[in-house]
């Protein structure tokens, strides 16, 4: 049987419980495009005394690419990983502040944070298939997050999945071989057909191009742009150009010293894409994006 | 943070360079178009058209150079409306080196006829207009000055009543012939300075958007009103 989990639902349910099966792909929770589908208040997350990034206050919009940009060390890459709790794996980092996902807060206690991450995926710099077959790679997540379908359902999300990430037509043929045996473009977008297989709502992406040749960065470039159809996806990237061509919103952030000499990442602007890289409203922002930062 | 230049920054600066050197030209041009054509020196016409070629030379240059330098710098943020003024400005002012060859054109086709002191005196004073329109803007887009960028269509104002008015003055020689034909002729020339007035306009506007960010439009007293602005 085939059901839509609702956001709620998904936020609270057990992860190894007796749930029907889910295996549709693809759904956006309710609500207009570009509502708001999480936002930090004044988040600022810390590495043990060291405060990495303050006060952040944002709100990304449903079904829209949301850019992370800044120099490095400041903080995007921390706030991005903040907002599924991927920090939490880290034992000295600590989060203050709210994100709230459609109106909850991810930090509540009673809120399982593998299912956050279920919900809000993530994909990584590097492309980090699993040591198994590309079959495996995609089946592998469902099982552990509850899948009991039967072997053809499953092969229908594999199919689904692999679809929606652009790669079906490459792999089809080959689903038994290694995710080690594909191009680093494929093995990066097995990794988001891995992510869209345990049906998130939102997609983080850390750098995701940085290890992938211009022909395959325009690959996932597209593939983001098909992807925020049914997916909320936020990503931080290095590349100017890149956020200038995906995404719908941008933020910048920026390093500031403290009194104590600390560097801390606060965020600086956040706008409308074409904004920001044609009349950017802060001088920090535009010497960013002129390159006369230094 | 410091405003270091980097190597984009003084390719970009260099460009501009050239471009206002083609723009001086085009302004030097438009004097010796216009004694040309009221003086009935051919030599001098001759000379116009020559100049062009030059220009035109240059604004192939500037176009590549142009081209090359977004390839590769990809510039953003003010850099890229920067960018973007001067490859506008490179048209412009390629345009307004081809009047200067219709009027000096004019010229040519005028040689032999008869002519009329008082039209003469007219589009002089449109010479007089214009040319200092062009040396405003320049000055403006120089010193990134928006009121002097607003200064230029109460300049264009008077071009644009004695351009208007122009064919009532070939009307009154239209009993001698020869007078007409030239004085048709000169409706040309007078349009062609009107154009002038109006692409110096443009290029105070086109400053406008390089200091704001904004794209702007001046009224005929220098107020502003903002073209992403669907309300205007």
């Amino acid at each position: 049987m085939t059901r839509q989990t609702s956001i709620k639902e998904a936020l609270t349910m057990e992860t190894d419980q007796d749930q029907e099966t889910i295996v549709d792909l693809g759904a956006a929770p309710d609500g207009p495009a570009g509502g708001g589908v999480i936002e930090t208040r004044r988040m600022s997350v810390y590495y043990g005394d060291f405060k990495a990034v303050a006060d952040v206050s944002l709100n990304f919009a449903s079904n829209q690419i949301t850019a992370l940009i800044g120099p490095s060390g400041c903080g995007k890459s921390t706030v991005l990983r903040s907002l599924n709790r991927m920090n939490d794996l880290i034992a000295t980092a600590r989060t203050e502040g709210e994100v709230m996902y459609h109106g909850e807060n991810i930090y509540a206690d009673d809120i399982d944070p593998v299912e956050v991450r279920r919900t809000i995926g993530m994909v990584f710099q590097k492309p980090n298939p699993f040591p198994k077959t590309i079959y495996e790679n995609i089946a592998w997540g469902a099982k552990v997050n509850g899948f009991k379908g039967s072997k053809s359902d499953m092969g229908d999300l594999v199919q689904e999945a692999l679809e929606s990430a652009a790669l079906w037509d490459e792999v089809k043929d080959k689903l038994q071989e290694s995710g080690y045996s594909l191009s680093g473009g494929q093995q990066q977008r097995l990794c988001i057909a891995r992510a869209i297989a345990t049906k998130p709502d939102v997609i983080l992406m850390d750098e995701p191009c940085s290890a992938l040749d211009p022909i395959a960065t325009l690959r996932i470039e597209e593939l983001m742009l098909e992807l925020k159809e049914a997916y909320s996806i936020i990503i931080v990237t290095h590349n100017m150009q890149q956020a200038a061509r995906v995404s719908d919103k941008t933020a910048f952030f920026n390093v500031k010293l403290n009194e104590k000499g600390m560097r801390t990442g606060r965020l600086v602007e956040f706008s409308p894409t074409d904004q920001l890289f044609t009349s950017p409203t802060e001088k920090d922002t535009e010497d960013y994006i002129t390159g006369r930062f230094g | 943070m410091s405003d270091h230049n980097t190597q984009f920054h003084d390719e970009l600066d260099s460009l501009e360079q050239r471009l206002l050197a083609i723009i001086d030209t085009a302004e030097g041009m438009v004097g010796r178009a216009v004694e040309s054509v009221v003086t009935g020196n051919i030599d001098l016409a001759n000379e116009v058209i020559e100049a062009d070629n030059a220009i035109d030379d240059e604004n192939f240059q500037i176009h590549q150079q142009w081209t090359t330098l977004m390839a590769r710098y990809q510039p953003m943020g003010p850099d890229l409306r920067r960018m973007a003024v001067l490859l506008h400005l490179n048209i412009t002012f390629e345009r307004m080196g081809d009047q200067c060859v219709n009027i000096a054109k004019i010229t040519k086709l005028n040689a032999g006829l008869p002519s009329s002191e008082r039209i003469c005196d007219l589009i002089t004073e449109m010479s007089d207009l214009v040319r200092p329109m062009i040396r405003t803007a320049i000055e403006a887009f120089v010193r990134k000055d928006l009121d002097e960028a607003r200064l230029l269509p109460a300049m264009d104002e008077p071009v644009d009543r004695i351009n208007a008015n122009m064919y009532r003055e070939a009307v009154e020689v239209s009993e001698d012939k020869g007078l007409l034909e030239w004085a048709t002729k000169m409706i040309l020339v007078s349009r062609a300075l009107e154009r002038v007035g109006d692409q110096s306009v443009d290029f105070a506007e086109q400053t406008a958007y390089l200091i704001t960010g904004d794209r702007l439009a001046f009224d005929e007293a220098g107020l502003i009103r903002s073209l992403n602005d669907p309300a205007g």
